[in-house]
């Protein structure tokens, strides 16, 4: 098990969101305020790391042709746990992500963490899997929900900051372009942060060649 | 022995499924059975919250005949009525209070729940300057009201007006409940 080798594949090089694109819908549906954007971000995390904690746990017992039915189970299962929690005790974040919190069931990423990684490894990898794949989920939406809300809105941390928790406004009305907070400026905002991370890829790879070469 | 046209092996596969399917049901159960009453008395605490925000001093739920499908519950108070009204909002129906006296005038409207688009819609809702004026114009209405738009006199929250117009559909559906209330 390598920490450090799963935190960067998480936050980077195999980047739910920005690689494996999976979460799109969550990714362009809720990232309107940066509120949205961490809450929706937790909550994911949260049910990855417990689904592929368990289903790592029941890999040998589960067969092989049942298998994506029983992910499905777990998955639904600890997904309608966090919601019914959410209503309960964090009712401002259940009212703002709204029907996306049942739909995390079917966000690929939680049942491509359970067939690609804890069907085949440990408990604790599989834990720690949930973790660094989360977080990477969790700050690409942060990025895209941030450059949205900017360009969108004009304002930083709605939801969170601000009087009544409109954000801090940055940039004065009229000027916010509110395409941007619409579905259109989603697919935009969520392209260029895909080209950026495709970016910075290929910049930390030749840096990386170039130190090699210097040797 | 493990070939799969194995009766055993078949019924293994059911068996396995229906244990955990049981187990996240029971899980599930027990879930609910913590979070229920606090949400119910979210909700209790909610629509009375808002209650009292377009009713000073509250009031009793009392019958209605309903006059339009969108009004789900009425309160009967010492200045009027609070009407609870469900229009169809952008992609849902919003559930907001109208408060209405026994003259026939908007006491005040307050949101309780919507799936309104943030930043957009959303805005009649919110407890920002911006919301606090759209939904202040509403105090003092009488009859029927429409987004200028439609030749009225309320400022609508963003061009589309989808919003807008659902709120001003909620009012009128509370002021026509009201009247025939008296």
């Amino acid at each position: 098990m390598n920490f450090k080798k799963q935190f960067k594949e998480g936050l980077l090089t195999k980047n739910p969101v920005t690689v494996q694109l999976l979460g799109m819908c969550s990714t362009l549906a809720i990232t309107t305020s940066l509120f949205n954007g961490i809450g929706m971000g937790l909550a994911v995390t949260i049910i990855t790391i417990c689904s592929n904690v368990l289903i790592s746990a029941l890999r040998k017992v589960i067969p092989n042709q049942i298998r994506i039915a029983a992910y499905i189970t777990i998955i639904a299962g600890f997904v309608t746990v966090v919601d019914l929690f959410l209503q309960a005790y964090i009712p401002a974040l259940a009212e703002s992500l709204g029907v996306f919190i049942p739909l995390i069931v079917v966000n690929c990423m939680v049942l491509g963490r359970a067939e690609a990684f804890a069907s085949k490894n440990g408990v604790l990898a599989s834990a720690v899997d949930g973790l660094c794949q989360g977080i990477g989920y969790t700050v690409a939406l942060v990025i895209v929900c941030v450059i949205r809300e900017l360009l969108g809105s004009g304002t930083f941390g709605g939801g969170l900051l601000g009087p009544g928790g409109a954000g801090i406004q940055i940039i004065p009305q009229p000027f916010p372009a509110m395409q941007i907070v619409m579905p259109v400026g989603g697919f935009l905002v969520l392209g260029f942060v895909l080209a950026g991370s495709q970016w910075l890829m290929k910049h930390l790879e030749m840096k990386s060649k170039k130190k090699e070469a210097a040797k | 022995m493990k070939t799969e046209n194995n009766v055993m092996y078949v019924l293994r596969l059911a068996l396995t499924l229906l244990a955990i399917t049981a187990v996240v049901a029971a899980a599930l159960a027990g879930v609910n059975s913590i979070t229920k009453p606090v949400i119910d008395q979210l909700t209790a605490e909610k629509t009375q919250q808002a209650i009292q925000a377009v009713l000073p001093g509250g009031g009793e739920e009392v019958d209605f005949a309903a006059s339009s499908a969108i009004v789900s519950k009425v309160y009967k108070g010492e200045s009027g009525y609070a009407v609870e009204v469900t229009p169809g909002g952008f992609d849902n129906t919003i559930t907001m209070m109208v408060g209405v006296d026994y003259d026939g005038k908007v006491l005040g409207i307050s949101i309780i729940s919507h799936t309104e688009t943030a930043g957009l819609g959303a805005v009649a809702a919110a407890a920002t300057p911006a919301g606090e004026a759209f939904r202040g114009q509403f105090v003092g209405q009488s009859g029927s009201v429409s987004v200028t738009k439609d030749g009225g006199a309320m400022d609508a929250i963003t061009g589309a007006t989808i919003t807008s117009r659902a709120i001003c559909d909620g009012v009128n559906a509370a002021l026509a409940c009201a009247a025939t209330l008296g």
